[in-house]
């Protein structure tokens, strides 16, 4: 099989989400399939990433429940945590899953090379390790979907037991008494969320002026506040200048202030693209000065017939759904059918930290920034009937829309959630967004009654002009 | 219709620059004045330049990409003969030739940054669809700003502010072209003449009796019935089965009947049943099956279109009384028949004259009147009815 060319119209270098779909939709159309992987195929979402990591905070989930069990009546006495359990329990779903996207594959004839895949400047690609090296496919079209590695900073050594990213973590058996989370964005809040609540006391350093810095101030000020209630040290607007290891634990050094001990760093800083032996010479594809690949809105980068999808693109969402959706763009312009770019600025975003987050469209301030003259309702969960019951009150609903010359709420721009289920909640706000509803139609849909959805509606009818309970 | 295709336009190219194809492999479409072909690659090996785009009319025999099948990859500097491949085998459809050569030397040129292609018309959001729908106004005519070129609430509400569409630009289908400049050509070139009678039509009672299939299971049409009979008729009239070229007036020994058929929102074709003077109704009724099946299926071949002696044009509606067709070019009659009605008939045939129910229809001939005359044209007409009266459906069918 060695060094002879393999002839696909497709080949995928990345199994992860981006470039599973893209095998997965361009199958389905009747394209013949290779995906180069060097790993397992599901990538970094599937076994280092978004699903180990829901595991973890579920297993929170629970863990509160019992606690709170009291609330209800029901008294549960000795409760203790066993988190090797929860790691055997993440991994029999992440096989389980990944022996159904094997399947799926397979069952698509999709041809997956174990390996790493490097693209040459003809449309081939070589493998050039794992089990299939020497390997070389050759495509009438290519997609890189090689993905991205966690970040670290300068002075932090990835050393997978006292300083980790979310790679190791996810691997953990047992956590430590004391964290401290490096970075205050979506993994950051998911992470420093899942180990406060399973009784670890935890810091979190952020050199931007608040954490969740990409959300609404509004909702990232509910997170800041339940994290606060709850013990998390939260220090923004830090400068980290290194840490000092000493006997199991470290003291990390921050400019012009005390130190931080702890038995863990969890370094969540970001994500780089994996284009580190991606390209050979001379493939014509453009990386940028942050090591991304270059792609316009229907994934073509600037070789031709070489597409991008997924994390290592430049400029767009690092999240799974989005990778779906552009692979979906790419194989369509492959097939030369007619193809809606995907909306940047319109996709669904979740973040399951305790309290949840889930947002799409523009934030108050992006939408003013871009001139929009806006009216804004907001809607406490406090108030809602299903929020009582289920004992968790946590939560703003806000909506932010264009507003009209009689000052009531026109086009709905953004729908940002903080509280109970807001990542299920997102689909109505999702719709009312991306299908440029107004407000008045919007609110013109009903939710039932009790649900935690009926925030949203609420929210949706004083934007409207006139709600039941909001003004 | 003529007898030799000299031009067509590059409706797609399947190919890229840089994709490798195979010999016989579909390179490109184009569209001639009969058909849409897909033209096979003479040779193997990887197009490195493609001269004529889509859109593109080019001559029988130009030369519109080059195949580079020194097997080297695409941009590598390869230095090998030019080989002119061979024209296409098909002589009717237009020889696309492509010549396979070596390309030019290149040093490793920046690869171009694609353009951003941009849709028309597209809607996302079916909010959007409705206001422009409750607005009168076609997404087509709206130029998007969204992603892609998608049209937004603003754009939408923006175009509506305007009014509605008074007017679309409708690019017109390669068929329709097609039927566009024959029928221009024929008009302008041809003085159209044009006859029409009445007749009998008693032999489509017969016919609803027997039933309308074939004893092969063959359905069996007004059209075809009327086809047998004017395709026998001509062996008496062989002035109206003729081409008329330049200043060549041609008989033909040979019958090929056209028949015209309507293709949804893309004009029309007129499938040949070649020789079918000899043949009984069953042939026939086979025959203008086969063509019609291929019809659907779009299958049909440049050869399938060729040829046609005269043309019968069958009724367009159940209510039709005539239609006054344009002559396929280059021949000098085109039959039309009116839809078979039931209405009163007078007879004749009794000491008093009698109204009863009876079967009517029209049959019209637009002729070339540069070789033909009224007075031919209705004889032949006559002919023809005198044919239908006394068919023989029994064993016809």
């Amino acid at each position: 099989m060695a060094n002879e060319v393999q002839q696909f119209d497709v080949v995928v270098i990345g199994g992860g989400p981006g470039g599973y779909a893209a095998a997965l939709y361009g199958a389905a159309a009747g394209l013949n399939i290779a995906i180069v992987e060097f790993d397992k195929v599901g990538g970094t979402c599937l076994h280092r990433g978004c699903v180990p990591a829901k595991e973890f905070l579920e297993t929170a989930h629970v863990r509160r429940t019992v606690e709170h069990a009291s609330n209800f009546g029901i008294e549960a006495t000795g409760v203790t945590v066993d988190f090797a359990v929860s790691q055997n329990r993440k991994n029999e779903i992440v096989d389980r899953l990944f022996k159904g996207l094997s399947g799926l594959l397979k069952g698509r004839k999709v041809t997956i090379f174990s390996g790493t895949g490097r693209l040459e400047k003809d449309l081939t690609v070589t493998v050039v390790d794992g089990a299939d090296a020497g390997v070389v496919a050759k495509g009438t079209n290519v997609i890189l979907a090689a993905g991205s590695v966690p970040r670290t900073i300068p002075g932090f050594d990835i050393d997978g037991t006292l300083v980790l990213t979310s790679d190791e973590f996810l691997d953990l058996s047992a956590l430590p008494e004391r964290a401290t989370v490096i970075g205050g964005g979506a993994i950051g809040c998911e992470f420093a969320s899942l180990l406060s609540d399973m009784g670890t006391k935890v810091t979190i350093l952020e050199g931007l002026p608040s954490i969740l810095a990409g959300c609404d101030s509004e909702v990232a000020t509910v997170v800041q506040r339940s994290f606060k209630k709850r013990g998390i040290d939260i220090r923004v607007g830090v400068k980290i200048t290194g840490h000092t290891p000493k006997k199991g634990t470290t003291t990390i050094a921050i400019e012009g202030e005390d130190g931080v001990e702890t038995d863990m760093v969890v370094m969540s800083v970001g994500r780089r693209a994996r284009t580190e032996g991606l390209l050979a010479d001379g493939t014509g594809v453009e990386i940028n000065a942050g090591g991304f690949v270059v792609a316009d809105s229907f994934m073509r980068t600037s070789a031709p017939n070489v597409f991008a999808v997924g994390d290592v693109v430049a400029g767009t969402p690092q999240l799974a759904h989005v990778g779906f959706a552009e692979a979906i763009v790419a194989i369509k312009t492959i097939l030369g059918e007619p193809a809606v770019p995907v909306d940047y600025d319109r996709v669904p975003w979740a973040i399951y930290s305790n309290p949840e987050v889930a947002f799409c469209g523009l934030t108050e301030a992006a939408a003013k920034e871009k001139g929009y003259d806006v009216v804004v309702k907001k809607d406490p969960f406090g108030g809602n009937s299903r929020a009582q019951i289920i004992g968790d009150t946590e939560g703003v609903v806000k909506i932010i829309a264009e507003k009209r010359a009689d000052g009531s709420g026109g086009q709905i721009l953004g729908v940002h959630m903080a509280g109970p289920w807001v990542t299920e909640q997102l689909g109505a706000g999702y719709f009312a967004v991306n299908w440029e509803a107004t407000a008045e139609e919007a609110a013109a849909l009903i939710q039932p009654h009790p649900s935690l959805s009926e925030t949203f509606g609420e929210t949706l009818l004083a934007l409207a002009g006139r709600g039941l309970h909001l003004a | 219709m003529g007898e030799s295709v000299t031009e067509g336009t590059i409706t797609q190219w399947f190919k890229k620059v840089g994709d490798v194809v195979a010999r016989d492999e579909p390179l490109f479409e184009v569209s001639t004045d009969k058909v849409d072909s897909e033209m096979p690659s003479p040779a193997a090996g990887i197009l490195t330049e493609i001269i004529a785009g889509e859109g593109d009319t080019v001559q029988t025999g130009s030369r519109v990409a080059v195949i580079d099948d020194s097997g080297a990859p695409a941009g590598a500097p390869v230095a090998s003969a030019t080989t002119e491949a061979p024209p296409s085998p098909t002589a009717s459809a237009p020889v696309a030739e492509v010549a396979t050569s070596a390309p030019p030397v290149a040093a490793a040129p920046a690869a171009p940054v694609p353009e951003e292609s941009s849709n028309t018309g597209v809607v996302v959001s079916p909010v959007v669809r409705r206001i422009l729908s409750d607005g009168g106004v076609e997404a087509s005519s709206v130029q998007g700003t969204g992603p892609g070129g998608s049209i937004t609430r603003r754009d939408a509400e923006r175009a509506v502010a305007q009014g509605p569409t008074e007017e679309v630009v409708v690019p017109l289908s390669n068929g329709k072209r097609r039927m566009g400049q024959h029928m221009s050509v024929s008009s302008q070139s041809t003085p159209h003449g044009f006859v029409a009678i009445e007749v009998d039509g008693s032999i489509f009672a017969q016919l609803d009796k027997l039933g309308r299939v074939t004893r092969d299971g063959e359905a069996i049409t007004d059209e075809m019935v009327v086809s047998l009979a004017a395709v026998r008729a001509l062996a008496e009239f062989e002035s109206l089965n003729a081409t008329y070229v330049g200043d060549e007036f041609v008989l033909h020994r040979t019958v090929n009947l056209g028949v015209l058929r309507s293709i949804a929102d893309d004009g029309m074709l007129v499938p040949v049943v070649h020789a079918a003077a000899g043949l009984t109704l069953r042939a026939l009724a086979r025959r203008v099956n086969e063509l019609d099946e291929r019809l659907a299926s779009r299958q049909l071949t440049t050869d399938d279109l060729m040829g046609g002696t005269f043309t019968i044009a069958g009724s367009p509606s159940e209510h039709t009384l005539w239609t006054t067709p344009i002559i396929i070019q280059p021949e000098v009659a085109i039959l039309s028949m009116g839809a078979v009605r039931t209405v009163p008939v007078v007879k004749t045939s009794g000491k008093t004259p009698k109204i009863e129910v009876g079967r009517r229809l029209v049959l019209g001939l637009s002729f070339d009147h540069r070789v033909c005359e009224p007075v031919g044209a209705a004889s032949y007409l006559e002919r023809v009815a005198e044919l239908l009266a006394g068919m023989d459906l029994e064993s016809e069918r």
